[in-house]
């Protein structure tokens, strides 16, 4: 489904990514650990379009498809899903209206038929309690004023709502309660099925106790350093990413 | 022989000598007709070395040669695209008044200013003020300076409407006054008709009124016209009144127009000025909070494209105490188009416990706008709170690619921005017509999204 070769990125002059090899299967959940300021969420916004960061080498493909020749918007049309480490506060825009709009945005460029008030409303309202967002929430402008975990939430409830084929999860758990923590992981494992996939960006192999994933990565310097299987989370844990060092560099 | 051109004042004192004394029209406004076209005579023009001036280049309008706004018949369906359901109506068409366009609502005393007696009601009211608070009253003492536009309007308007709130009144349905400019098909050019809308409202002890004034032209009309209007409003101890002024005149118009109001004690006027359009536009607004109490709220709204030019003036004179004054100016500029707000709050000595806000905020959508914010506080009582904030920023990146990055495509995104952040001045209203409208002008001219077609 998606296929990351030899990616790397820059910003300003500084390389952040530098040689990234990933690739994720339908039906799989990839979870991508690694120090603070390794790339993780540089990955992520690189994945998403943002033009920020500039890719001077390396592809990546979704299923097939060059995704740099993408624009943000038709990435998400091909049903790439970014759910933000940091969640952007837009005042004045009502939350259940831009999810709307977001919504129906996508049916469009698919050709599907737009969802009406109705349809969507009662879309929005099951999958909220999916994912236990508040109602009150939803009438309110987009993250504006939501504590740490309202926002993280928010962006779950969205990918719900949305249902992306490929959904890439940055440190979603960073702030959540255990109870958020759950509902947050019960979200994902609601969506889970054997045509989607997740890559979860996380310090904490917490979350991955409710979100067992089928193959753990290390971050490390922009190169992914290590990968193996849930028991490499396990091992971090243990060790930190300290322990890693030398180990298998360059991987 | 070389033709004469004449100056542009000597044009309008033309006007004035042209038009010649009106029989009808009542002595106190016959009076104060002269005194302003004297003043304006006396004073001229203002030039960028002017300081309330500087910053408005007026010096298109002055190249311009001005007519009389010719007489159009303006058809009932013409019309009717800019009047509002469920509101009573003056209509004006280039500034004269359209009897049967209009419906006068039976509460409220209304007269054409350009014939009293037929319409009766206001008649002594007009007497009494029109004229009188423009440019009689020198406020601010340091600079009470003549505002010459709203001399040049005393001194030629035509005609106009006085309303009457009377005392206690509760007027349910708000009254319309749709200022239609009709410039004839086929006008010279090089040439300007000129009309010069005028309304003074008074809104008597403990009443509650809502006037909304549109500036329109009829379809298709493309510049080749200049509105300066002026209006007053004197609100009695105790009154509410409501105001909208939406401006959407041809992108290439004229617009210079002036407002004053006056509030007595426990007075409350909520004021909204939202410009669309009008190619070189300025509004001078006055608020005198003459009585205890007294309470205004003057917020606005530009959208500006092009090489649209528009300066707000404001300035609010708390003379009493416990008065409060809300200012909250919010503009998006794109392409070259410009703005200044240039707010002044002027607190007198006697005026403690004084509570004054202001606020402009920017947005500017292309990197040739440009805007100007000038607060300026003139505080001499002690014990009040003043405070003023204004801000020109840039549409905010990071929602931008948040939006996108969930499916919405550049243009959806960038108007949902846009929208967000002027929606609070149009959603202002409860008259839900008139809100409609106003949503319905914004996300119009946000439509074309970025830069308008030009380059961001
Ligand atoms: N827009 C930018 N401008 C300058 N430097 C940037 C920018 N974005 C990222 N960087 C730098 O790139 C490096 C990687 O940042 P990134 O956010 O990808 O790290 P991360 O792995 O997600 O870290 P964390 O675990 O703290 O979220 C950091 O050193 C960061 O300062
Ligand atoms: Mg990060």
């Amino acid at each position: 489904m998606l296929r990351v070769s030899g990616l790397h990125a820059r910003v300003e002059e500084q390389e952040i990514l530098r040689g990234v090899n990933l690739e994720v299967r339908a039906g799989e959940v990839h979870a991508v650990m690694g120090p603070n300021g390794s790339g993780k969420s540089t990955l992520a916004q690189v994945l998403a379009g943002r033009e920020d960061y500039e890719v001077t080498a390396g592809s990546i493909e979704l299923d097939g498809e060059d995704l740099q020749e993408m624009a943000p918007e038709e990435r998400a049309h091909a049903g790439l899903f970014l759910a933000f480490q940091y969640p952007v506060e837009i005042p004045g825009v009502g939350n259940s209206y831009f999810l709307k709009a977001a919504v129906n945005a996508t049916r469009k460029a698919r050709g599907e038929q737009e969802l009406d008030a109705m349809d969507f409303l009662q879309l929005l309202r099951q999958r909220a309690k999916l994912v236990d967002v508040d109602e009150a929430l939803l009438r309110r402008p987009v993250n504006e004023g939501f504590s740490g975990g309202e926002k993280k939430r928010n962006e779950i409830l969205q990918m719900a709502v949305l249902e992306p084929r490929l959904a890439v999860l940055d440190e979603t758990d960073s702030g959540l309660d255990i109870d958020a923590l759950k509902t947050v992981a019960a979200g994902v494992n609601a969506l889970r099925n054997g045509d989607r996939a997740f890559v979860v960006i996380t310090h904490y192999q917490r979350l991955l106790n409710y979100i067992v994933p089928d193959h753990v990565h290390v971050l490390q310097g922009g190169r992914i350093v290590r990968s193996g299987g849930s028991e490499l989370a396990h091992e971090l844990e243990e060790k930190g990413y300290a322990g890693l060092n030398g180990d298998s560099a360059g991987a | 022989m070389t033709a004469v051109t004449p100056t542009p004042t000597a044009q309008y004192l033309d006007l004035f000598a042209r038009r010649g004394e009106r029989s009808g029209e009542a002595a106190p406004v016959r009076l104060r007709r002269r005194q302003a076209i004297e003043r304006f005579e006396a004073a001229g023009f203002p030039g960028r070395g002017d300081e309330e001036w500087r910053q408005t280049n007026i010096a298109p309008l002055l190249r311009s040669a001005v007519t009389e706004a010719s007489r159009e018949e303006v058809g009932a369906r013409q019309a009717r695209r800019f009047l509002y359901q469920g509101c009573d109506r003056l209509v004006f068409v280039n500034g004269r008044f359209a009897v049967e366009l209009s419906s006068i609502p039976k509460e409220i005393a209304v007269s054409s200013l350009a014939d009293l007696e037929a319409t009766g009601g206001a008649a002594d009211a007009v007497a009494e003020h029109l004229g009188a608070t423009v440019d009689g009253r020198a406020s601010c003492s340091a600079d009470a300076v003549v505002h010459p536009f709203a001399a040049l309007n005393t001194g030629l308007f035509e005609d106009g409407a006085a309303i009457v709130i009377p005392a206690g009144a509760a007027v349910e349905r708000p009254l319309q006054v749709l200022w239609l400019s009709a410039p004839a098909a086929g006008a010279a050019a090089d040439s300007l008709e000129v009309s010069f809308p005028r309304l003074l409202v008074v809104a008597g002890e403990n009443s509650q009124a809502s006037i909304i004034e549109t500036f329109v032209a009829v379809n298709g009309a493309a510049g080749g016209y200049f509105v300066c209007p002026a209006a007053e409003f004197v609100c009695r101890a105790g009154s509410v009144l409501h105001h909208t002024r939406l401006q959407a005149d041809a992108s290439d118009a004229f617009h210079l127009g002036f407002q004053h109001t006056e509030l007595e004690r426990s007075a409350v006027f909520d004021s909204s000025s939202l410009t669309f359009g009008g190619g070189l536009v300025r509004n001078d607004a006055v608020a005198l909070l003459d009585g205890e109490g007294a309470h205004c709220t003057l917020d606005g709204l530009y959208v500006v494209a092009g090489s649209q030019f528009v300066d707000n003036h404001m300035r609010v004179e708390h003379r009493q105490p416990h008065t409060t004054s809300h200012q909250l100016y919010k503009g998006v500029l794109d392409d070259r188009a410009r703005s200044v707000f240039n707010g002044r709050i002027y607190v007198h000595k006697a005026a403690q416990k004084t509570d004054a806000k202001q606020t402009n905020r920017n947005l500017l959508l292309s990197r040739s706008a440009l805007a100007n914010s000038n607060p300026q506080l003139e505080i001499f009582a002690d014990d009040v709170r003043c405070t003023h904030g204004s801000t020109i920023g840039r549409l905010d990146e990071d929602a931008l690619f948040y939006l996108r990055a969930r499916g919405l495509p550049r243009e959806q995104a960038y108007g949902m921005l846009v929208y967000a952040f002027a929606r609070e001045l149009v959603e202002k209203t409860s008259f839900e017509p008139l809100r409609q409208d106003l949503e319905g002008r914004l996300r119009a001219s946000l439509n074309g999204g970025p830069g308008g077609g030009e380059a961001a």
